[in-house]
């Protein structure tokens, strides 16, 4: 059996990956695809738990993390997409209206 | 009289008579199906007024009376009820001087369960007759007099209602914390109803300050309450009144609450030197001062009294400071009514000395049975009987003369007395009437009101032997009935004796007054209009005089009144039973003296104030203000002794400095904390929430950079420095 640190540091990778994404990109269709990314080392933990400590449970949270990751892409996508149509851009830089 | 008022006369006699019908029929059925005692339905005796309030308020605009025939009903039943249970306790003595309580619980804890129920003994009784049979007789006569406020009488009769039920239900309530509710209830329909004409800001203002004052005297009667509830843990009268030992071992709490009781006597009852709101009220319809005086609100006071009887003999200090209190204000009272010219005024100073003898009788009766206690001698004369005793005759004769008094203003549009006169002829029925409440009153031998002040005067003589202080009470009760007898003569010769034309001078515009402005003064022919009150109104006062001339003959009913009220036991009171036999009576030099007394007032009164076929008094009012003594006396007396004065520069004085004093604390240090709070958080706040900088970026930099420190704080500084979480 593969030593389970070996998921640990790999998603913990994945995460702070995805964080970066998240931090340093401008367009936020590439933010959304960065999000998914850190749900998905959160999910390799899961899996990788589930395995090692052969109970189930883990995998079932996968699939519904997915399933809500799917929906919450549905409804990010759906906010961008009328976000553009009014204000003509998703670049984050120029939506900063909501602040002080 | 047109045939219109003779319909609605019948029309009125229809409800009445149906009324009465159906509640005869109510009280049988009750009383043959749940038991043989009336006593044992009473508590539906406040229910019925509280009901038809209710109906009035729902369907009232569809009564052709706007409401007067559903307060006819209800207050007609619970007057029916009234009557049985007062036949019953007084007439048939079915209590033994006992009582009766039922009670339920409405909520209760581990410590204390709060209950409510009905106390009913003679006390009781006695009050249920005066507000059953008035308030009933006032309503009547309502029905008529606010004929012209059209849609408005809903309102009124509405009041009206709740006004009678909450009182009735203060009457027979059987906690002091039941009858607290109900005194609220009180204070809150007297405010309604003084402020009737709320448009008018004098009424309004009355109402406010009846409200205000009487509330003074709540925050007393609430204290005493506390206190008692404190000591004994209970505030049921007869768990209260059942133990004489423990009472007398809790003197010092017994006093102070006794005192806070009268307190809210004094406020409610309009006493000196919270006498000051009832004057005022009389901005309401004068059927609401005669409910006001004569039943509901000012009795409620003395009822209380009356009521914490048992505690109040345990407190001589208590009973002294009543009779003082008492007595002085029926003698200021008096003096004040002496020179007022509004008829409603003179009539309102009446009541508050009145109920000054009523205080002075139940604290000199108080400070007697304390005495004899103490003494071991047999208690001689009962004030607390010749208190109740005249609270009873008073009721029937004032009432009568604020419902004459209505009838007249009804007549004739006006409240000055100057402008009335030699309404004889047009009102006979009124005038006479009225004359015999004024003969009631003012203790004329053989009216209601000699038997009960005699009484009273004789209780205050009996104690002055034994302390100085009732001496000097003795000689204040006795100038009030001198007064009291002068100025309700006066009112009486003001109102109807002489010419019912008279001249009067005017100041009318001169013939050049369009150049020059002049003004000359001119005599004018006036002739008063006035024309007898319908039937509906003199229905009542008939009845009412009736009451006020015989209701003192119930002294000699069978054992006499004596044996129906009074504080004590039935052995221990041997003497009593004998109280007010007619030998007795007879045979004291101090009936002659009151009568001597009364005779005189009535006789001065007559003299002064009897109008002269020119239709002027003989007692002119430049013969007053030009006398020396007597002008500036006058003037005195008709501002009120300045007590409204007293209180405004007492108020400005002390009061207004303090708010200013708590005005400037609270607008500088309170209000300066609470800035200097919101100011310091706002420059703080000032600086932080830059970071708040719409880029999305810097939200999820900072999160994980927290995470981060999250993770670095707890894995990795904690463990080195070796401290856990």
């Amino acid at each position: 059996m593969i030593d389970p640190i070996n998921f640990v540091v790999f998603s913990s990778m994945l995460l702070l990956i995805g964080a970066y994404g998240v931090i340093r990109n401008k367009n936020a269709i590439v933010v959304l695809m960065s999000v998914e990314i850190m749900l998905t080392a959160a999910n390799i933990n899961f899996v990788a738990f589930s395995t090692f400590y052969n109970v189930l449970s883990g995998q079932i949270v996968v699939l519904f993390v997915t399933t809500i990751a799917a929906a919450e892409v549905a409804i990010g996508l759906a906010i961008l997409l009328s976000l553009f149509k009014q204000r003509g851009t998703i670049e984050l830089d120029l939506l900063n209206r909501l602040r002080w | 009289m047109s045939s219109k008022d003779n319909k609605s006369d019948s029309d009125i006699a229809a409800v009445v008579l149906a009324s009465m019908f159906f509640a005869l029929l109510l009280l049988y059925i009750c009383t043959e199906q749940f038991s043989s005692d009336f006593v044992n339905v009473a508590w539906m005796i406040p229910v019925f007024p509280i009901i038809s309030f209710g109906l009035i308020l729902l369907f009232g605009m569809y009564d052709p009376r706007r409401g007067g025939s559903f307060a006819l009903v209800g207050v007609g039943l619970s007057s029916v009820f009234s009557m049985a249970v007062v036949y019953e306790v007084l007439f048939q003595d079915s209590l033994h001087g006992g009582f009766i309580e039922s009670t339920r619980t409405w909520f209760g804890g581990e410590t204390y369960s709060f209950e409510f129920g009905t106390y009913i003994d003679s006390l009781a009784a006695i009050l249920l007759l005066v507000v059953g049979f008035v308030s009933y007789l006032v309503v009547l006569f309502s029905t008529s007099y606010m004929h012209e406020e059209g849609d408005r009488q809903v309102r009124y009769f509405g009041e009206i209602c709740l006004f009678v039920g909450v009182m009735l239900g203060l009457v027979i309530a059987n906690s002091f914390l039941l009858m607290f509710i109900f005194w609220e209830l009180v204070g809150v329909c007297s405010y309604l109803l003084i402020g009737f004409w709320y448009e008018k800001p004098s009424a309004a203002s009355a109402a406010k300050k009846a409200f205000l004052v009487t509330r003074v005297g709540d925050v007393f009667l609430l204290l005493g309450l506390i206190i008692l509830f404190n000591t004994f843990g209970t505030l049921r009268y007869s768990e209260l009144f059942s133990d004489p030992e423990l009472l007398a071992a809790n003197a010092t709490e017994v006093k102070w609450a006794t005192l806070c009781l009268f307190g809210g006597a004094v406020g409610k009852s309009a006493q000196f030197p919270l006498h000051v709101w009832l004057p005022d009220a009389m901005e309401g319809p004068t059927t609401v001062s005669a409910l006001i005086h004569a039943a509901t609100m000012v009795k409620a006071g003395v009822f209380l009294v009356a009521r914490a009887y048992p505690l109040i003999v345990h407190s001589p200090d208590t009973a002294i400071y009543i009779a003082v209190t008492g007595g002085v204000t029926a003698f200021i009272a008096a003096s004040m009514a002496m020179v007022m010219n509004d008829i409603k005024r003179v009539l309102a100073y009446s009541t508050i000395s009145q109920l000054g003898y009523m205080f002075l009788a139940l604290g000199t009766g108080a400070w007697a049975v304390w005495h004899a206690a103490e003494e071991g001698l047999e208690i001689h004369v009962q004030g607390y009987t010749a208190g109740l005793f005249h609270l009873m005759n008073h009721a029937f004769f004032k009432a009568l003369l604020f419902l004459g008094a209505g009838a007249v203003i009804h007549s004739v549009h006006t409240q000055d007395m100057r402008e009335m006169g030699g309404l004889r002829k047009s009102m006979p029925i009124t005038s006479l009437t009225m004359g015999l409440g004024v003969l009631s009153i003012a203790g004329v031998p053989f009216f209601s009101g000699f038997w009960s002040k005699d009484e009273i005067l004789e209780a205050v003589h009996h104690n002055a032997e034994a302390e100085g202080i009732f001496g000097i009470l003795w000689w204040l009760a006795l100038l009030t009935a001198a007064m009291t007898a002068f100025y309700m003569t006066r009112l009486w010769m003001m109102t109807f004796s002489g010419p019912d034309n008279r001249k009067v001078s005017e100041m009318k515009p001169a013939k050049d007054h369009e150049e020059t402005g002049n003004w000359e003064l001119s005599q004018k022919e006036v002739k008063i209009h006035a024309h007898e009150a319908p039937l509906v109104m003199t229905i009542p006062l008939m009845l009412l005089a009736f009451m006020a001339v015989f209701s003192g003959f119930l002294l000699f009913i069978g054992d006499g009144f004596g044996s129906m009220v009074y504080f004590g036991h039935h052995e221990s009171t041997e003497g009593l039973i004998q109280w007010g036999i007619i030998d007795h009576i007879l045979s004291s030099y101090l009936t002659y003296l009151s009568v001597v007394v009364g005779l005189t007032g009535v006789t001065l009164g007559y003299l002064f104030y009897k109008r002269s076929s020119d239709g002027n008094t003989i007692l002119s009012t430049s013969f007053i203000s030009d006398n020396i003594v007597l002008g500036p006396l006058h003037t005195f007396l008709s501002n009120r002794l300045y007590m409204a004065k007293l209180f405004d520069w007492f108020g400005m004085r002390t009061w207004d400095t303090f708010a200013q004093a708590c005005d400037w604390f609270d607008r500088n240090i309170v209000d300066g904390l609470v800035n200097a709070t919101a100011s310091i958080t706002q420059f703080f706040s000032n600086k932080v929430r830059k970071l708040n900088s719409g880029f999305t970026g810097h939200y999820a930099s900072l999160t994980v950079g927290g995470l981060g420190a999250i993770v670095l704080i707890t894995r990795v500084i904690m463990p080195i420095m070796g401290w856990s979480i």
